[in-house]
């Protein structure tokens, strides 16, 4: 039996998945619980413990089921999509600072949505594909500029290009929404970023492209570790890297275009997850992406039951906290001796 | 060919090729014709966007009249357009765009790096912040100015800390930067949300940056200070350009590098600072107000004023667009630059690597 200690004694890639991965789970349950006792509705913890084994008045039981339970999901799933979808585009790209909130590929989703809010759609289902139609411009735009400036050589101005991208989707969406006030009205609840009062029907709507994504991950885990040896190996060992990338692509244009739709852009969870993930076990990314399984739903989890917490009673934009949270990681990358570059 | 004789004051050393020599006592100083010329031609354009300026919106009034109003001349109406609104307008657009010009061309001198403009590493956002608390009101009442001016101040020093001083790996400064901008930005949403609506929407095109309805008295203050940025700058722009070079060398022709690196940095911190205040973060005017006046200059020099003209034309004409492109909608300036500026710095990013001059 490997004790804790013994556990960090070895290095990242020597460590043993399947405890760390129960271990993360366990905490993952713990911190659903916690999202279910603590949050809206008037009703204290301790009733909400009465419901949760069963037992509990019909108002508390409608408050569980009917607001924080359709909550704790949609964090769920949020958390899901983010941290695989970043752990696979720093794969792809080769660079630790990737990631979907900060390449841009949010922020083109939040585009598409406003467009498709101008032009007068209100359903939820058609919000979806257009968000993730929005992602995928992004994807796209973000793996041109990657393959534009020769093989991926600096980390940091793959960044820059996406906070320049960032910044005029942003700047052309503010011009749709003062055009339109009925957009404007619609969509401002939604661009910084919630899991708070979204239904059960936008998960549902959502998931058969999840269902789709994870088989696709499934397909390109592993040429994707064999392409992170350069892409002769990848080429050698019988993988096509041109397909893969676009599989990739696919994949995180659905994920991220499903979350972005459901909660608005979250920054920097992308950034965060696999950057923990790595730390835990090491950069092969199969491994990689089993850990951020129960980590990207912790990190929003956690991060929604804070933002109940820190403002009661009012509540703190999901989004503004995990910028908060992941900033200083991402200087903590970029100040690194040497910057990591993931080949 | 015969050594000067440098005991005689007399002996007058001829200039170098299209350069004049200005000479007093023991002072002394070249003028570059080129450079001259040129700022000139950018006065004469500045002068003519500004009039053009004065002249465009829901009432028309021909340039002609423009002047007689400035004058003073005129019927009433027309003056009471162009001397009360515009003219606040135009002049808060050509001080702030001249501030973060100016400020953006220092920034870029000190990191050696031609993206570390003030917007980009954060600054901007961080006096945004600041400022934005000031008027949310968390217990201090503090001007706006001053408040944003220790955001500045702030983020500057923090972006220094983080990013290991400004040395050959400029680019983690900047990454550095780039995260602190974000966390200022969180926090000015985080500000936002907690006031009511109505104030929250007020505050929205600033937030952005816009020149629409600033208070009057902050900016004549707004001119002294870029004034006194701008002529600060070209005292020390002789200096300055040392920067381009290695440690060791600017300590070889006498110079401490980081005193030359502090100056530069108080005078952008305190340029962005109030131009924040005023306008909101309309960062990306530092980015393209240099980058246009090396465009025009020939030859790898400072260009501080072509800056402070070149970005100050850069603010009008943008505040020009977002009043007129979408008529009855007025755009913040902020706005008109990201969607403008915004593919320029894809492209500044996207292009082959080629030798810079910082």
């Amino acid at each position: 039996m490997l004790t804790l200690a013994q556990f960090w004694r070895r290095a990242p890639s020597q460590r043993p998945l399947a405890p760390c991965f129960t271990a993360l789970l366990g905490v993952l349950m713990g911190a659903c619980v916690l999202s279910l006792l603590y949050g809206a509705g008037s009703i204290t913890p301790t009733q909400a413990w009465q419901v949760l084994l069963g037992r509990g008045s019909s108002d508390a039981y409608f408050i569980i089921t009917e607001l924080r339970l359709p909550r704790t999901l949609v964090a769920l799933v949020v958390g899901l999509s983010l941290g695989v979808s970043g752990a696979l585009m720093q794969a792809v790209a080769r660079n630790p600072l990737a990631e979907p909130g900060l390449l841009g590929v949010s922020a083109g989703a939040s585009f598409a949505v406003a467009i498709a809010l101008l032009l007068g759609a209100s359903a939820a289902t058609l919000t979806l594909g257009v968000a993730q139609i929005g992602a995928l411009l992004g994807c796209l735009f973000v793996m041109a500029a990657a393959r534009l400036q020769g093989q991926f050589k600096d980390p940091v101005r793959l960044v820059l290009a996406g906070a320049a991208l960032t910044s005029l989707l942003t700047a052309l969406t503010s011009i749709l929404l003062m055009y339109d006030q009925r957009a404007a009205d619609e969509i401002r609840f939604w661009v910084t970023g919630s899991v708070a009062g979204r239904s059960l029907d936008s998960l549902r709507s959502v998931l058969p492209y999840l269902l789709l994504a994870s088989a696709l991950t499934l397909y390109v885990a592993k040429p994707l570790a064999s392409m992170a040896l350069g892409e002769s190996v990848a080429l050698g060992l019988g993988h096509n890297p041109k397909t893969i990338r676009y599989i990739v692509m696919l994949v995180v244009a659905l994920l991220a275009g499903s979350a972005t739709a459901i909660a608005g852009p979250i920054l920097f969870v992308g950034l965060v997850v696999p950057f923990v993930a790595r730390a835990l076990v090491g950069p092969d990314i199969r491994r990689t992406l089993i850990l951020c399984l129960p980590i990207g739903p912790l990190m929003i989890i956690s991060a929604d039951i804070l933002t109940r917490l820190i403002a009661q009673p009012a509540e703190m934009p999901l989004g503004v906290l995990t910028a908060i949270v992941g900033a200083p990681i991402l200087m903590m990358i970029v100040r690194a001796k040497r910057l990591p570059t993931l080949s | 060919m015969h050594a000067p004789t440098s005991s005689s004051p007399g002996n007058c050393h001829r200039p170098p090729k299209g350069q004049w020599l200005l000479k007093r006592g023991n002072l002394s100083l070249l003028l570059d014709r080129a450079a001259i010329k040129r700022n000139l031609w950018l006065t004469l354009a500045l002068c003519i966007v500004s009039l053009m300026c004065l002249g465009v919106g829901t009432l028309a009034i021909s340039p002609v009249d423009v002047v007689n109003a400035l004058m003073g001349q005129g019927d009433a109406m027309t003056q009471f357009v162009v001397n009360d609104l515009r003219l606040h307008r135009l002049l808060a657009g050509l001080y702030t765009g001249a501030a973060f010009s100016v400020a953006g061309c220092l920034m870029q001198t000190v990191a050696r790096n031609r993206l570390a403009t003030p917007g980009i590493i954060g600054i901007d956002n961080a006096a945004m912040t600041f400022a934005v608390a000031s008027i949310v009101g968390v217990g201090i009442s503090v001007a706006p100015s001053a408040m944003a001016l220790t955001g500045a101040a702030t983020a500057t020093a923090l972006a220094f800390i983080i990013g290991g001083g400004s040395g050959t790996r400029g680019y983690r400064f900047i990454i550095a930067g780039l995260a602190i901008g974000a966390v200022a930005a969180a926090v000015t949403q985080l500000l936002l949300a907690q006031v009511h609506i109505d104030t929250a929407n007020e505050a929205y095109p600033w937030t952005v940056g816009s020149l629409s309805g600033r208070p009057a008295a902050q900016i004549p203050i707004m001119g002294w200070i870029t004034l006194a940025g701008t002529v600060m700058g070209m005292v020390l722009c002789r200096h300055f350009q040392l920067m381009a070079f290695s440690d060791s060398t600017i300590m070889g022709l006498g110079h401490l590098p980081n005193r030359l690196r502090l100056s530069a940095v108080l005078v952008a911190v305190v340029l962005t600072g109030f131009a924040v205040a005023l306008a909101g973060p309309v960062g990306l005017v530092a980015l393209v107000g240099p980058e246009m006046a090396r465009s025009f200059a020939r030859h790898r020099g400072l260009p501080l004023l072509s800056s402070a003209l070149c970005g100050a034309m850069v603010m009008v004409l943008a505040d020009l667009a977002g009043r007129t492109l979408l008529s009855p909608i007025e755009l913040p300036v902020g706005v008109v630059t990201a969607v403008v500026g915004g593919p320029y710095l894809l492209w500044i990013l996207m292009r082959p690597p080629k030798r810079s001059p910082l």
